[in-house]
């Protein structure tokens, strides 16, 4: 299916106007915050802060769940005062939509970078659309912080920084959890055959010996399934006790209730992604109960994520998930660089962030308490949580001094 | 293993029975206006938007929304014959071709608009509910869906053999000048066809909800395994295309418990090379409509 011209256009256009709804929210925002108190003697300039996700095409759910919390970041830095060393100077979040479209987001990054006076960016929740921007942040010499899990965004980057965990740790957490099911485990994986399956379920494989966790099937499927009765069947006859599915949400709606179907008694955990948001609880329902999944960020790690995660839900009905809490913490680790580098020159607020040092505050609300980048932008404390479906939210079970409720077992 | 195998082929019969609801319809309209029609699996999906809709807003069971979801669909069936179709019919292949894909692009784009890409299932008492029978695990909701399409498949049987209607658009199949020469109207007797068509792709919608999430694009998933029942079928044969499903669901399911679990389709598609290269003309060539 192609992309007709018309469509481009409107595209674009609903694009622009997103773009200005959002510019002018921010501004008003910001101009109601200032107009009752007596001016300072004069108005600092805002900071721009890019944000690039996916609100149009297949990411475009999970993209427009970002930009709200992105929002609401932005709100929560600037409500307190702002960029102290730069006189209470506001951010001004710039979003982009990178429409799910790897095209899309290479001349999106560049436009923006080119077109505002960028001090950073965060994006693009998508590990291959954050590939592109990284790439194209690189060469533009500006700062980028990102969620996406892609250990390839740690290799040749300067300007790149992951503040959470990565692909190969995600693989680790989810067979070390199998051991909080059975001493034994026994499981089976099944995965869609595309890369995303391919390469997640490969890496569970390869360090699945090492964790002493015994695979008893691995079976690739085609995606898209028209009925997952005969996968389970399959799963049944195997002897697994748990089983890890890496599918999108379509095939795990349709596991998910085969397996209740044919009455298999089965550990899952469906690992991250569409597993751990809100939607997932919304289709699988009362099924979901107990199911365990692995996220590098959760609403229930220490006070400070508690409370944005109440704020977010009363302007947005759902809990925050994952990768949008993430980007909350992001949004204060520029703030927390704007303010030490005193400047809004992206090589100086670079620099900042690579010294970032924090163990309190919205900036260290991540898994472990703390954030400090390597040489290669990693966070040296960075490790994701294990999570389980309790009463239609997602709570921290593993590791052990990440756990805020008990297991929950069937 | 004697139980892994019957629960496998109780699988396959059980979504076969949708297939052939879908492949029914393309066959149907294949074989009496003589177009294919590549929106067929669009109309499964308004089916099953309808269905849950009328099952979110009033709560109304899926199976029950078939006397919304079907009568809706005719009626599309008959518009879109009447203001589309037909206007195409006397030019060749190409614009009929061009016509009804350009129809399934603009309805998975506006479902995409309307609804956007969201999964939407709807959770009926039944949905997670099966039956026992010794070893056999049977899901009520796709025994139920099962059941309705047999009996839907059943009247269509009668309609055809038994009405003058059905009589009439056999005939239309078998030469249309023949059939206008005895006084047959064919504008009435192909909207008729459309319309049917496509009330079966909207029972096969209903009958999914259940147990299948509505998205915009789900009836491309269901539409590739009708076509191959029609074409193994015999184009144009209805009761070729319901055994056709069957068959073609068995051996996916069976594919999937033996050769691996992407390999059902492997079984399906090397199941139509060999008949298209042993009998040309499907399996059911040789029978009369």
């Amino acid at each position: 299916m192609g992309t007709s011209k018309s469509e481009a256009v409107a595209a674009r256009r609903s694009r622009r106007d997103f773009l200005k709804k959002s510019a002018t929210a921010v501004f008003g925002a910001g101009a109601l915050a200032t107009f009752g108190i007596p001016r300072r003697s004069a108005a600092a300039e805002p900071v721009n802060i890019g944000g690039l996700y996916p609100v149009t095409g297949s990411f475009a759910q999970i993209g427009q769940g970002c930009v709200n919390a992105a929002k609401l970041a932005v709100q929560m830095v600037n409500d307190a005062g702002g960029i102290k060393s730069l006189g209470g100077a506001k951010l001004n979040l710039i979003i982009s939509d990178v429409q799910s479209d790897t095209t899309v987001t290479r001349t999106e990054t560049d436009r923006l970078i080119s077109g505002y006076k960028l001090s950073a960016i965060h994006g693009c929740f998508a590990s291959a659309l954050t590939l592109i921007a990284s790439e194209v942040a690189e060469r533009a010499k500006v700062p980028l912080l990102t969620g996406s899990s892609s250990d390839q965004l740690n290799k040749d980057r300067h300007y790149t920084f992951t503040p959470f965990a990565r692909a190969s740790q995600f693989a680790l957490a989810q067979l070390q959890m199998s051991k909080l099911v059975s001493d034994k485990p026994k499981v089976a994986v099944v995965f869609e055959n595309t890369a995303f399956g391919t390469s997640t379920s490969n890496g569970l494989r390869e360090q699945a010996p090492g964790e002493g966790v015994e695979i008893v099937m691995f079976e690739p499927y085609s995606a898209g399934l028209t009925d997952a009765s005969p996968l389970i069947n399959k799963v049944k006859a195997s002897g697994a006790n748990m089983l890890f599915p890496v599918s999108y949400l379509n095939d795990l709606i349709l596991i998910i209730r085969a397996i209740k179907q044919v009455d298999l008694k089965i550990a899952i955990n469906g690992g991250s992604g569409g597993f751990v948001i809100p939607d997932f609880y919304t289709n699988v329902g009362n099924l979901a109960e107990g199911l365990l999944g692995v996220a590098h960020w959760n609403h229930d790690i220490n006070a400070k994520a508690q409370e944005v995660n109440a704020a977010f839900q009363k302007q947005y009905g759902e809990f925050l998930f994952e990768y949008a809490g993430g980007l909350v913490a992001q949004t204060f680790m520029i703030a927390d660089a704007l303010e030490r580098a005193a400047s809004t020159d992206p090589q100086k607020v670079r620099d900042a962030i690579a010294s970032l040092d924090v163990a309190e505050g919205y900036a260290a609300m991540c898994p472990g308490g703390k954030v400090k980048f390597g040489p290669d932008g990693k966070n040296i404390y960075a490790h994701p949580v294990g999570v389980q479906w309790q009463h239609g939210d997602l709570a921290a079970v593993f590791p052990k001094e990440d756990a805020r409720a008990p297991l929950l077992k069937a | 293993m004697l139980a892994t195998v019957a629960q496998a082929v109780v699988n396959g019969l059980l979504i076969g029975g949708i297939y052939a609801l879908v492949s029914i319809g393309v066959t149907l309209i294949f074989g009496v206006v003589k177009i294919v029609n590549f929106a067929q699996g669009e109309f499964v999906m308004i089916g099953m938007y309808i269905s849950f809709f009328l099952a979110s807003r009033f709560g109304i069971d899926p199976l029950l929304s078939l006397v919304v979801s079907m009568p809706v669909l005719f009626v599309i069936g008959v518009l879109l014959q009447q203001f589309l179709i037909r206007r195409v019919l006397a030019l060749g292949d190409m614009p009929q071709i061009f016509l009804t894909f350009a129809l399934s692009l603009l309805l998975v784009n506006v479902a995409l608009l309307l609804f956007t890409a969201n999964y939407r299932t709807v959770e009926t008492p039944y949905t997670e509910t099966t039956i026992r029978l010794g070893v056999l695990y049977i899901a009520v909701a796709k025994l139920s869906a099962f059941i309705v399409a047999m009996l839907l498949s059943g009247l269509l049987w009668i309609f055809l053999h038994a009405t003058d209607l059905g009589k009439a658009m056999r005939a239309a199949a078998q030469n249309r000048d023949v059939a206008m020469l005895m006084g047959i109207n064919p504008d009435r007797v192909f909207c008729v066809a459309v319309g049917v068509a496509l009330a079966l792709a909207g029972a096969a919608g209903s009958l999914l909800m259940p147990f299948y999430p509505a998205y915009p694009m789900v009836g491309q998933v269901f539409v590739l395994m009708a076509f191959v029942a029609v074409v193994l079928g015999t184009l144009g044969n209805v009761t070729g295309a319901l055994i056709a499903s069957l068959m073609m669901g068995v051996a996916e399911s069976l594919g999937v418990q033996f050769v691996g679990a992407d390999s059902g389709l492997i079984v399906v598609f090397l199941m139509l090379l060999l008949t298209l290269a042993l009998r040309p003309s499907g399996l059911f060539g040789g029978w009369t409509r």
